[in-house]
């Protein structure tokens, strides 16, 4: 099938075009120099065309999602629509059914998304709501930061085993990447504890998180991966943490690059940016954090964005959620992942007249304006952490315009004028900026470039256009425009198929899911194998053989080869 | 004024989702237009005028209409919901969730209300001449908040979980009420005048009066004394002390 995009206001920061009427080109799903006069003409009449939107960092399929389902049924009420001809029905806003996932990211332009945080014990259930999410490609990180091999490998200083544990690992889990969440904290909140910084010793296995990082980060360029050690610090959520945030941020010059992209990726900086010894004298210290990557370019991170309104957070970092509903006296949710992980769920409501809520917010946006290189600051909202991701087109509009920012600021709690820098701050991004950190900026961060993010030849025919012409439209003044433009596509292009026309699903095509094939020499993973399977024995409730994720759970699955054995070409 | 009357054509037997029988929703309209509005009957979409024949006197805005319910709707829900002005007048018993979520005006009833009355309501008043079923004023699965403001009465019996979530507003029950009256409030008040069982658990704040007997009374709670209300001397109790929470509990 071939399809013609013509008079497209076309920005594409990769190939260096910022907006230039070019026509592109599709044939069998991917974007090709030229295509027969028997192509499907789309006319975008000048209107602004992007390639198709990709999240490196969100909370779409898997145990957390499905408890966080089960305990708002609240939540589910909140955006109900019924069945169409060719859509299921819907549920939810912080946590809507599979559906509804990829019906609404389709919706906003988005083509790819990946789920932040599988653990290999619970991956089954993520890539059963993954093989149900429609239309979007898709794939998972898996946790590794507190898993007993992990530190046993990590003490034993032994990085061949540690590799082989992280490819067999991302096999079991028919994972695409390396997530490390308060390293060492899940392990010690199974005794009601956490870790306060990235040298605090973990009992019983004897490592600190600042090893623990360093370790991963090793074997994840050893396996030469395509994305780097996607790091959630230790201390998130704590006033003073911007700290260890510099310090674990600190740890990526011990580690040389083995791609193109960063060592490090810090999620969800928003959470992490914070100065203060409590909640009284809390502020931001988004600068700081900005600076730093300002001066360091093997680090990326997103922002997670905060949402005012109904949010649920939910993460493997268990201590902090029980901290949250605490605090909140909200709902909670705990869940222990057997020698791997730990996890909570805590529903909230993010208030504008909350002075700390009213500094978070400001300081996700300072994040992203301070930060100078939008390669290294995607967006995010951790959703539904920081609030829904169908808000992204708030947070655009947000970035593009003083005026809107300075409109909200007199809605908020006036605490930001004190504690944050945002109100002082000019920097209006543009569609290129905006391409990057929606586009091509996570797709380099997770290794994804050849084929996404961008639009030139060979390219995924992954294609968002959007109701607005660039050279007609003044974002910085027109920010309703570009929040409503953002919000629902003109037109959304998956696979050289239109999925969206007019903000509305026209047809539902199941993507593929990501996972990266990493070998190691035999030898090293008979040795790892050997540790496994006496940690089988000795403690896991499971079978080793009922363990692995098989083929039957990834119908359309698109495997990326890596390892320490160059993979052979088929 | 506007008066709209309605009554069942015939005997319902399934359920129908009522939320389009509101003042906001009939204030204005003629009777063709009430005739066309959706109904849902069980999964089977359907109309008001298929239901009830309706009569309408007068045209005004949504505070200056009346409407009469004559007849059987105790197959009927969400009668009022979302309601911000206006009367509504019920004969009979009706089904669950009738004023969820209403935000002013007052509804009536003769005979009994199922389940979630006033749930999530607002403001207004909800006046109940016979009994209320379980979670009467409560917060729907999930809610954290269930009636923020607004008076409900009840002049007969409730059963479980009265107030349930309740954030603002009052609770008046005459007669006896269930088990957990109040429980994990965050505010209003509820006053029983009968027995109950177990009031308040995970309060943080809001009041709860109990004239008649509490035939059991859950542990969490500290006696502060006595104290008059009203000029009523009651044992004050506050709770729930596993929370650290602000709730009163008034016995007799
Ligand atoms: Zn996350």
């Amino acid at each position: 099938m071939e399809l013609l995009i013509k008079n497209g206001a076309v920005v594409d920061p990769v190939n260096g075009n910022k907006g230039d009427k070019t026509d592109i080109s599709i044939k069998d799903g991917k974007i090709v120099k030229t295509v027969s006069s028997k192509a499907t003409i789309i006319d975008a009449g000048g209107r602004l065309v992007m390639a198709g939107g990709v999240d490196a960092h969100s909370h779409i399929a898997g145990a957390k999602v499905n408890v966080g389902r089960m305990m708002r049924p609240e939540d589910s009420r909140s955006g109900i629509s019924p069945r169409t001809k060719i859509t299921r029905p819907c549920t939810g806003y912080t946590v809507p059914n599979v559906y509804a996932m990829g019906y609404r990211y389709a919706q906003m332009g988005y083509t790819t998304v990946f789920e932040a945080a599988q653990a290999i014990m619970k991956a089954r259930h993520t890539h059963e709501e993954l093989e149900e999410i429609p239309i979007i490609d898709k794939g998972a990180l898996t946790l590794f930061g507190s898993n007993w091999p992990t530190m046993d490998f990590v003490r034993e200083k032994d990085m061949d085993k540690l590799a082989a544990y992280v490819s067999w690992g991302l096999l079991a889990s028919r994972g695409f990447g390396v997530k490390c969440v308060n390293p060492g904290g899940g392990e010690m909140w199974g005794f009601g504890k956490n870790v306060t910084g990235i040298d605090d010793v973990v009992p019983g296995f004897d490592v600190t998180p600042k090893e623990i990082i360093v370790s991963l980060m090793k074997v994840n360029e050893m396996l030469g991966l395509p994305h780097s050690v996607h790091l959630h610090c230790n201390n998130l959520g704590n006033p003073g943490n911007y700290k260890t945030t510099l310090a674990s941020m600190e740890l990526a010059n011990q580690v040389k690059a083995s791609k193109k992209r960063q060592v490090m990726h810090v999620t969800h900086l928003l959470f992490n940016s914070w100065g203060g010894t409590n909640w009284g004298d809390f502020e931001s210290k988004a600068d700081e954090v900005a600076n730093f990557l300002n001066n360091h370019k093997n680090v990326t991170g997103d922002m997670g964005q905060m949402i005012f309104g109904s949010a649920t957070t939910m993460t493997a970092d268990g201590p902090k959620q029980y901290a949250n509903a605490k605090l909140l006296h909200a709902k909670w949710s705990n869940g222990d992942v057997e020698l791997e992980d730990a996890s909570g769920v805590v529903p909230i409501y993010y208030v504008k007249q909350i002075s700390v809520h009213a500094i978070m917010w400001a300081i996700g946006l300072e994040l992203a304006l301070l930060t100078k290189d939008p390669y290294q600051m995607l967006l995010t909202t951790d959703h539904p952490n920081g609030g829904p991701f169908v808000n992204y087109s708030e947070v655009i509009a947000l970035l593009m315009s003083n005026k809107k920012r300075q409109e909200e600021i007199k809605t908020v709690h006036e605490a930001v004028h004190a504690k944050n820098k945002l109100p002082g701050l000019d920097r209006e991004l543009d569609f290129s900026e905006i391409a990057i950190m929606t586009r091509a900026g996570t797709a380099k961060v997770l290794g994804l470039l050849d084929t996404k993010g961008h639009l030139g030849v060979g390219a995924d025919a992954d294609i968002s256009i959007y109701d607005i012409k660039p050279d007609q439209i003044d974002p910085t003044v027109e920010h309703a425009k570009i929040k409503s433009a953002f919000s629902s596509a003109a037109y959304t292009i998956k696979g050289g198929n239109v999925v969206v026309k007019d903000g509305q699903i026209t047809a539902t095509p199941l993507g593929r899911t990501y996972w990266v094939d990493a070998k190691v020499p035999q030898q090293h993973h008979d040795e790892m194998m050997k540790d496994i399977v006496k940690k089988f024995k000795n403690y896991y409730s499971m079978q080793l053989a009922n363990y692995m994720v098989q083929d039957e759970y990834l119908t359309h699955q698109q495997v990326v080869k890596a390892g320490i054995i160059p993979a052979e070409v088929n | 004024m506007q008066t709209v009357t309605l009554k069942p054509k015939k005997e319902i037997k399934i359920s129908v989702e009522g939320e389009n029988i509101s003042a906001d929703i009939f204030s204005g309209k003629t009777e063709k237009e009430i005739h066309a509005l959706v109904a849902w009957m069980g999964n089977q979409k359907t109309t008001i005028g298929e239901l009830f024949s309706v009569k309408v006197e007068g045209s005004g805005p949504a505070a200056d209409t009346k409407i009469i319910l004559e007849g059987d709707f105790s197959r009927v829900k969400r009668i009022g919901e979302g309601m911000t002005a206006g009367l509504i007048l019920i004969t009979g018993n009706v089904d669950m969730h009738l004023g969820a979520k209403m935000s002013g005006g007052k509804i009536s009833v003769k005979g009994n209300v199922d389940s979630w009355a006033g749930r999530e309501m607002k403001g207004g008043e909800l006046i109940i001449e016979g009994n209320a079923a379980y979670y009467l004023g409560a917060g729907y699965r999930g809610e954290s908040c269930g009636m923020r403001g607004g008076k409900i009465t009840v002049m007969g019996n409730a059963l479980d979980f009265v107030g349930e979530h309740m954030c603002g507003g009052e609770i008046i029950v005459k007669g006896n009420t269930g088990i957990l009256p109040g429980l994990s409030n965050n505010g209003g008040k509820i006053v029983i005048g009968g027995n109950t069982s177990r009031p308040g658990s995970e309060m943080s704040k809001g009041t709860i009066i109990v004239n008649g007997k509490v035939e059991e009374m859950m542990p969490v709670f500290k006696l502060e004394g006595d104290e008059i209300v009203d000029g009523v001397t009651y044992k004050k109790y506050t709770g729930d002390v596993i929370g650290n929470g602000k709730g009163l509990l008034y016995v007799k």
